[in-house]
């Protein structure tokens, strides 16, 4: 039986990104402790990225040294990343849960022959394969599979699993068997990056803390309460649709069915009032505070901890003691 | 250009969630299923390029049952798809994304050409998002991910759009042909008219056998489906005034929950 698992890094500046490093923890308890974890990095610089994995312990790495990568999708990478997996013969090709990592699972399962998983929280060796787990129906309900025929592509939850540390080792890089995409995979080209606009707060999806706001802000102006609440925690700003449908925010910032799942330590819901297209988009966060006008409000059936009453006097006097404990 | 869209039928978003006997899959007795929100949006998302394009066509298709696909297939045709083709498997709610996608991939192919593939960004219900990139990749398709605010440079005859990632956002440029996964519902999906409802019921639908298509040695089989027990209702503070209010949520979630920075 195998015991190889490959690891596909994606780059951030110079180094590995973070969701790799966790991609790394899941693939050495999948290959054990007698198991090989294998790296592959491609682009430009891609040895030097290489180095990243060298870092953490990885020393073993496939390396696609090739400019072409760099403005490419990442789903071009599909046929490579299966080639290298089948050359090593790997049982599992194991990826961080970022857009790169997702974009990625589906072409290299169907280039691969192999069954796969996007998003999981739990990841063990069994006999048939790799059995995953992962939170289905916007973290309502936890699914087990069994990805059987003895290959696996799976992408990592982002925050479900540490991310891997040393000690270094040497590098042993490796060139990449020589696997083409098809042609027209590699027509599309990235022409421009712009760093995310609201460059003070964390990202929706990567942040520990979300402070979202509702139609109970009334307006726009309502709403500074929410993003003065998570300024002060260092949080990432969310909104319900009511909110983003009168145009108080922009759509980029909604959460639920329409918008984006979250799944933070801390989600504040500040006048939601918990509309059940709103709860799949949060339920699964760790700690739920809800502060609503209405005691009745759905939002306090999910939530951990309630604040009932006036938003407009609450609101603001915990922003003004998350800051006087946090010092600032 | 001839544009078709991926869609999947979703159970209902207020239907009741509840294992089936076997605690392997939900229980999907009674319940409707309808046009996933995502895919409603890409819908959306071809109507609009249909417009801006003269002499394109929206071909909508769904992989399952007939009793799960036809409904979303005549809800894609009343919004305004040209035609529908149903790639009959008898997959369950939650099949093996791969498998679809290989189906998938068999319909689309013997339907006719197809310039641009169109993908929501995930189900509601098993939220893989892994369909879009395998039937790309089955179909030897360029993919991206994760798109917003696409649009077709005529001039140039090439698609233009911005890709949404965590480090900000980026602008691409694609010749056709391309398979988009989409990043969500930016726009405002119609809603269908009542005639175009009425008409969609008699409309024809494209059949189409997927079963050999979605056979394949590897698979994922699902084992187990459960429910977290239910959340107790919120913890309510009492206070006496906002400032006290304050205090005793902070001290709770940094005390009692940890979670406090």
């Amino acid at each position: 039986m195998s015991d190889v698992v490959l690891v596909v890094g994606e780059a951030d500046g110079d180094g590995l990104a973070e969701p790799t490093r966790e991609a790394v923890t899941v693939a050495r308890r999948l290959a054990g402790s007698q198991g090989t974890v294998l790296g592959f990095v491609a682009g430009r610089g891609a040895s030097g990225r290489a180095a990243g994995f060298a870092a953490i312990g990885v020393g073993q790495v496939v390396v696609a040294d090739d400019p072409r990568w760099d403005a490419a999708p990442p789903a071009a990478l599909a046929r490579p990343v299966a080639a290298a997996a089948s050359n090593a013969g790997a049982f599992a090709v194991v990826v961080g849960g970022s857009s790169f990592g997702r974009d990625l699972v589906g072409g290299v399962a169907v280039a691969l022959g192999a069954s796969a998983a996007n998003g999981v929280t739990e990841a063990e060796r069994i006999p048939e394969g790799v059995r995953v787990r992962r939170p289905v129906f916007g973290g309502r309900a936890t699914e087990e599979r069994r990805l059987e025929g003895g290959r696996a592509v799976l992408s990592v939850r982002p925050h479900a699993f540490p991310a891997a540390e040393g000690p270094p080792t040497s590098l042993r890089p490796e060139p990449a068997p020589n696997a083409e995409p098809a042609p027209a995979q590699l027509a599309p080209a990235r022409t421009a990056v712009a760093a995310a606009s609201r460059g003070a707060g964390p990202g929706l999806a990567d942040a520990a803390i979300v402070v979202s706001g509702g139609r109970g802000l009334r307006s726009p102006e309502g709403f500074r309460l929410v993003e003065e609440l998570a300024e002060a925690l260092g949080a990432a700003v969310g909104a319900s649709r009511a909110v983003t449908d009168a145009g108080w925010r922009p759509t980029s910032m909604q959460v639920g069915q329409t918008g984006r799942t979250v799944s933070p330590q801390l989600y504040i819901a500040v006048g939601i009032s918990g509309a059940i297209q709103h709860l799949v988009g949060m339920v699964s966060s760790r700690v739920i505070v809800a502060i609503n006008s209405d005691p009745s409000a759905p939002i306090f059936r999910v939530a951990d901890y309630g604040l009932a009453g006036d938003l407009f006097e609450l609101v603001p006097a915990l922003t003004a003691e998350v800051r006087r404990v946090r010092g600032s | 250009m001839e544009i078709v869209v991926c869609v999947k039928p979703v159970p209902e978003a207020e239907s009741r969630l509840r294992a089936n006997a076997s605690g392997t899959a939900p229980d999907t007795d009674g319940v409707k299923f309808v046009l996933a929100g995502y895919d409603e949006s890409a819908v959306e998302q071809a109507l609009l390029l249909r417009q801006a394009v003269p002499g394109s066509k929206v071909h909508a298709v769904s992989l399952g049952p007939p009793s799960r696909t036809d409904e979303v297939l005549r809800a894609a045709l009343a919004l305004g798809s040209d035609s529908a083709t149903a790639a009959e498997s008898d997959a369950p709610p939650m099949a093996d994304p791969i498998a679809t996608a290989r189906g998938l991939a068999t319909a689309i192919a013997a339907r006719g050409p197809c310039d641009l593939l169109l993908f929501g960004k995930q189900a509601g219900d098993d939220e893989e998002g892994l369909v879009g990139g395998a039937t790309a990749e089955a179909l030897g398709l360029p993919f991206v991910g994760f798109v917003v605010d696409l649009r077709f440079d005529a001039a140039a005859s090439r698609l233009r759009f911005r890709r949404s990632v965590e480090r900000g956002e980026e602008s691409w440029e694609s010749p056709l042909p391309l398979a988009v996964g989409l990043q969500q519902a930016w726009n405002d999906p119609r809603t269908a008219t009542l005639p175009a409802i009425l008409r969609s019921r008699k409309a024809p639908l494209a059949r189409h056998a997927a079963g050999p298509g979605a056979a394949v040695a590897a698979a994922s089989v699902a084992e187990r489906f459960a429910l977290p027990p239910p959340r107790q209702g919120a913890k309510m503070i009492a206070y006496r005034d906002p400032q006290q209010a304050a205090s005793q949520l902070v001290r709770l979630l940094r005390e009692e929950a940890k979670v406090f920075p």
